[in-house]
């Protein structure tokens, strides 16, 4: 589990370097700096990947180590690890959150800390722009659809690197 | 800023601190770097800012007013006072003149909540001052929280109903300095800055690049624990402060590498956190600053 959390990490490091590295390139008109940039990119972009065929390869060896009738590593039918696999839509876990369940996640007491955004339910627990589980003002354990939109319109990818809980029903 | 200074010229931090004085005292010989009047307003505040100003090392407030500007107005720093402080405030606006404000301006009861002194028998609010000084100013730099955005006067419930400055004067440009306070680099900086090459670069906020470019949790030497999950409990620990509510990941300064007092330290290389004072929206928006019961487990919460 441990691992997991780490790989996360680092992927999610990695994404935030890309981000920085793209803002900077915007910012910047010197063709030497953006080369670099563009080169940091690229290989931040290689790492993800492999990091991600990671992370799917111990998400299924613990799924087959559940069922304890399949051989260790091996991987769903249907769904192999393909490099060039197009992004595939976000997979919501089956969990399903009242907004009354939601509440508990509140990141206190060492609780998790989630919020909703548009029926989906995403870990901000150890996200960095949530610390000690507030945002601006914001607790965690609530549905902030409309917060998101007024403040984060056409950012998307900001959710995009969250990690997804469950559903908001 | 076109004119890139490339190897074989040095590079040491020695090589360009001599290059930069050696400009600015040729241009303050030849006459092309002129002192310039500055107006400095205190409005809805604590005065914090002009008292982190008298901190200031390299340049300090001495070489402020012997070598850059004639600083013609300061209400706590000025020997008149009375209605002959008042009346220098109003023949300022007679010649070219730099203001800077700190405090937010109150709007409450058309700005009774702020007088800042008399004229002609007459109360003067702050935000007659902020409006007739700000709309002839050459310059104009907002200086810490409140007068950036509200600040610590526009906090809830805000009962002087206390504004930025940028509210008062929507139309002009104007160079904002958030920070409570400012550190003293930041405004002699950005002043410096205005009489040696003019407006300094600033981002989409009004807020000088070269101060306020990079994120406090990137220059952080903490980050390694905090890429690591490895989090403080309690004040005084000596990693990352995340889980106490640090507010660094949101706030752009570069305290990190320039600190305080004399850039001898800083919050978090003194184990607190960063209250994110430097933010837009701060205090409310950075609340709570601190957090104990977030990874410790209390028994009766
Ligand atoms: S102490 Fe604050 S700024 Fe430093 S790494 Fe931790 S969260 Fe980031």
């Amino acid at each position: 589990m441990q691992n997991i959390r780490m790989l996360q990490q680092q992927v999610n490091s990695l994404i935030n370097q890309a981000r920085h590295d793209i803002y900077s390139i915007s910012a910047t008109s010197d063709p030497t700096a953006k080369q670099v940039k563009l080169q940091r990119i690229w290989d931040a972009l290689t790492s993800i990947q492999f990091l991600n065929d990671l992370l799917a390869a111990h998400a299924a060896s613990s799924i087959s180590a559940a069922n304890d009738r399949q051989p260790l590593n091996t991987m769903p039918v249907g769904q192999p690890i393909s490099p060039t696999s197009a992004n595939p839509a976000v997979a919501v876990p089956n969990q399903t959150f009242t907004i009354q369940d939601l509440a508990n996640y509140d990141g206190k007491n060492g609780r998790p800390a989630y919020v909703a955004v548009g029926g989906v339910v995403y870990d901000v627990t150890n996200n960095r722009a949530w610390a000690a589980a507030t945002h601006f003002g914001l607790v965690s354990g609530r549905d902030y659809t409309q917060e998101f939109a007024s403040c984060h319109a056409g950012q998307q990818s900001i959710l995009a690197t969250l990690p997804v809980v469950g559903r908001l029903v | 800023m076109e004119n890139y200074i490339l190897p074989p010229e040095p590079l040491t931090n020695e090589a360009i601190a001599a290059r930069l004085t050696t400009g600015a005292r040729n241009g303050l010989a030849n006459g092309s770097v002129k002192k310039k009047n500055l107006v400095y307003l205190e409005l809805n505040g604590c005065s914090g800012n002009i008292i982190s100003l008298l901190n200031g090392a390299n340049p300090d407030f001495e070489y402020m007013i012997g070598s850059m500007v004639n600083l013609v107005y300061s209400n706590s720093l000025m020997a008149a006072e009375g209605e002959k402080a008042i009346e220098r405030l109003m023949n300022a606006l007679d010649e070219d003149y730099i203001l800077a404000v700190e405090g937010a301006v109150a709007l409450r009861d058309k700005g009774l909540y702020n007088i800042i002194g008399t004229w002609k028998g007459k109360p003067l609010t702050g935000l007659e001052a902020a409006k007739m000084l700000g709309e002839k100013a050459s310059h104009i730099l907002a200086v810490g929280a409140c007068a950036t955005h509200g600040g610590v006067s526009a906090a809830r419930p805000n009962p002087s109903q206390s504004v930025g400055l940028q509210d008062v004067l929507p139309d002009k440009n104007m160079i904002k300095l958030p920070g409570c306070p400012v550190h003293p680099d930041w405004f002699l900086g950005t002043l410096a800055h205005i009489l040696l090459y003019g407006d300094p670069d600033t981002d989409n906020l009004g807020r000088p690049l070269m101060f306020y470019s990079t994120l406090i949790h990137d220059r952080c030497p903490r980050r390694p624990f905090f890429d690591r999950g490895i989090f403080a409990e309690k004040l005084g620990d000596k990693t990352c402060l995340f889980k106490l509510g640090c507010r660094g990941p949101v706030t752009r300064t570069d305290c990190p590498t320039r600190q305080w007092n004399g850039h001898v330290n800083w919050p978090i290389g003194d184990d607190t956190p960063c209250i994110g004072c430097a933010q837009f929206g701060f205090p409310d928006a950075m609340a709570p600053f601190i957090s104990y019961d977030t990874t410790r487990v209390v028994k009766d919460e």
